[in-house]
């Protein structure tokens, strides 16, 4: 069992005599198993928190517990848990063998033919028994981060970290690597906890994620939680590509009214608002609508501005009646719109987010009853 | 650029040479004005006494004036010095180069209050010269009395010396070294359960090997070469190293040029060697700091 709870973390750096907040007040449960992603833009204080797990970050203030034992003043090498570098970190003067060999020596009491027993199995779970003796500067970025894996799991640890053990993979290798990563972890269950920037990261291969901006929490849930559901405009915008539109209104009786445009809300919406309140609206790509001519109230007129072929979609940037806002809606690929065409666009009140505009907080997400989001089927 | 035809290229081809030639000419004068002194010595060694006085220092030895008297009486008078120096030499880099890494380790790798200010003492100490210390050292040695045990005790007392003075430079360049070493890969052996010891016995150290080779290299030249330690430090005659060994084939009413030369020649030699087949990684590791 590997319950894994951070208890009101903070992290404190004194820089230069400034007091810099890298992590503010963070608290997470992860269950024993449980993949959780870390997810946020740079500097956000995943990383920061990941080490502090590890134990080569100290804890300003708050506890960490790992079924129920207070770890936060262990040292890293009695913690049991075992870290994917994004950089690999491998030991250039030693074979793979024995990268995978060292840990296993220095904090178990295992003999050396145990040890190479297990060394040859996990070489075999991440198909690398080739490479075992053969030095790191040999091998490809893709072999090198196996080996950093392989270092990992030999350790047996209670918890895996892994802070963005994928950035440095060129993109369909990432792609490949995601894929075994989510088979492995399912595999070994092991609890883990992964960093990352990379939001289809998060949302491909967590169980649960954790968004993170400026050191605070913002939001934990599972991933459709987060897309469907988001806490706050921050994770709103910040999951999802391409990300969610944002228009800036202010709330006039029972509208929301824009720069270019007005927006009428119906009785349910028109209760989450206050009059005068200023409102974000805010509404998917995927969500807005191309229509041929302007037929009910959520209509609005616009102008294409640049028009992205993906294949099967096509991204339509469009600014709404003179103001430029760099919207974008989300098409079908067959779809003949071009540069500077004169559209119509829709966004249909069910699948519209109102956040406020001040706090950022939100105020109505999108109704799901219309469109049941399948939940993952493991 | 435009068709070139022969006669650009004749005239650019003798234009260059000309330069060329100048270039040469004058590297070629650099060469003889450097290689002189050395040349003179090796000629100089190579005569008699008599051929000493009358050919000029560079020129060399006619078949009349060659001998080699003059290198036997210098290594009979060098050889048991000889012995003596790298019994001096010897432990005392490796140790000097051992503890300099050490020192640097646990001023990089290991995370503590108030590094910056032992940096600075270290860095200090780079700065001693050797004649402000004369006076205390022999002091302090005629405190700590090793002396009596003969020519090992003052050898040993020459070796706890040069190691002392020459761990301050040996920390420094380490420390710059390891500062490049990855973070992330020591905190990764610290996760993998190692202790700050086996960190660096089985990471650091094997990692070190280049700027090992500088620091043995630069502290085998200093030590070898240095006369003022040995000077004040060793009195019983059987424990002078080369260069005191060397000093005492001057003096006397006869100055025997010859003899002093073939001393200097032979007392140059060992570090020559390390040169030879250690310069190439010198080069190499001064390099990469740089």
């Amino acid at each position: 069992m590997a319950e894994l709870t951070l208890d009101s973390i903070t992290k404190v750096f004194d820089d230069d005599g400034e007091d810099v907040v890298a992590v503010d007040d963070v608290s997470v449960d992860i269950d024993d198993g449980e993949f959780l992603v870390l997810v946020g833009p740079s500097g956000c204080g995943k990383s920061t928190t990941l080490r502090m797990i590890a134990g080569i970050e100290t804890v300003t203030e708050g506890e960490m517990r790992l079924d129920e034992h207070a770890i936060t003043d262990r040292e890293p090498s009695d913690r049991n848990v075992a870290m994917v570098f994004q950089s690999y970190a491998l030991y250039p003067h030693m074979t793979v063998a024995g990268n995978m060999r060292f840990g296993l020596e220095e904090s178990t009491e295992m003999s050396s033919d145990a040890i190479q027993e297990t060394v040859e199995d996990a070489a075999a779970m991440l198909g690398i028994e080739e490479l075992l003796e053969r030095k790191p500067e040999d091998l490809s970025g893709g072999q090198q981060q196996r080996v950093a894996l392989g270092r990992a799991i030999v350790r047996d640890p209670d918890v895996f970290l892994m802070d963005e053990p994928l950035s440095n993979l060129d993109a369909s290798l990432r792609a490949q690597m995601r894929a075994e990563l989510q088979e492995l972890q399912t595999d070994l269950g092991v609890t883990t906890v992964y960093v990352t920037h990379d939001q289809t990261e998060a949302m491909t291969m967590g169980d649960r994620i954790a968004v993170l901006n400026d050191g605070q929490l913002q939001q934990v849930g599972t991933p459709l939680e987060c897309y469907h559901e988001p806490a706050n405009r921050f994770v709103a915008g910040f999951i999802g590509e391409p990300s969610m539109n944002f228009v800036e209104t202010t709330v006039e009786g029972d509208r929301l009214v824009a720069d270019g445009f007005e927006y009428p809300l119906d009785g349910a919406t028109a209760e989450a608002v206050r009059e005068g309140q200023g409102v974000t609206l805010g509404i998917r790509p995927e969500n807005v609508e191309l229509v041929d001519a302007a037929e009910t109230d959520h209509d609005i007129e616009a102008t294409v501005t640049v028009v992205e072929p993906m294949g099967n979609e096509n991204n339509v940037h469009f600014d709404l009646s003179g103001e430029s806002d760099d919207l974008i809606a989300v098409t079908g690929g067959f779809d003949p719109v071009d540069h500077g065409d004169d559209i119509v666009v829709r966004f249909p009140e069910d699948a519209v987010h109102l956040f406020d505009s001040r706090t950022g907080e939100t105020l109505r997400n999108r109704r799901l009853d219309v469109e049941q989001p399948a939940e993952p089927r493991v | 650029m435009s068709q070139r035809t022969k006669t650009d290229i004749g005239r650019h081809l003798s234009n260059a040479s000309r330069g060329r030639i100048a270039l040469y000419g004058v590297l070629g004068l650099v060469a003889v004005f450097y290689l002189t002194p050395l040349e003179s010595g090796v000629t100089t060694a190579l005569k008699s006494t008599e051929a000493v006085g009358e050919t000029a220092p560079f020129a060399p030895p006619g078949p009349n004036g060659f001998s080699l008297d003059a290198m036997r009486t210098a290594w009979n008078t060098l050889a048991p010095t000889l012995v003596n120096s790298v019994i001096l030499a010897v432990p005392a880099t490796i140790l000097s180069a051992t503890l300099g890494s050490m020192a640097a380790y646990g001023l990089t790798g290991v995370d503590w209050k108030g590094q910056v200010a032992v940096v600075l003492l270290f860095v200090a100490a780079i700065f001693i010269p050797y004649q402000a210390v004369l006076v205390p050292l022999s002091r302090f040695w005629a405190i700590v009395d090793i002396q009596q045990y003969g020519r090992f005790g003052e050898l040993g007392e020459l070796i706890i010396t040069h190691t002392a003075y020459g761990i301050p430079i040996c920390t420094i360049l380490f420390r710059s070294y390891y500062q490049n070493l990855s973070t992330e890969m020591l905190e990764a052996a610290r996760l993998d359960g190692a202790s700050t010891f086996s960190i660096y016995r089985n990471i650091v150290l094997p990692l070190s090997v280049p700027m090992f080779a500088v620091t043995l290299i630069y502290q085998f030249t200093q030590i070898w070469n240095d006369f003022l330690f040995a000077l004040i430090l060793t009195n019983t005659q059987s424990a002078y190293v080369v260069t005191r060994g060397l000093n005492a084939l001057t003096g006397g009413i006869v100055q025997s040029f010859n003899t002093q030369m073939a001393g200097a020649l032979i007392a140059a030699f060992p570090t020559l060697l390390v040169y030879i087949f250690f310069g190439d990684r010198f080069a190499k590791g001064v390099a990469a700091e740089a």
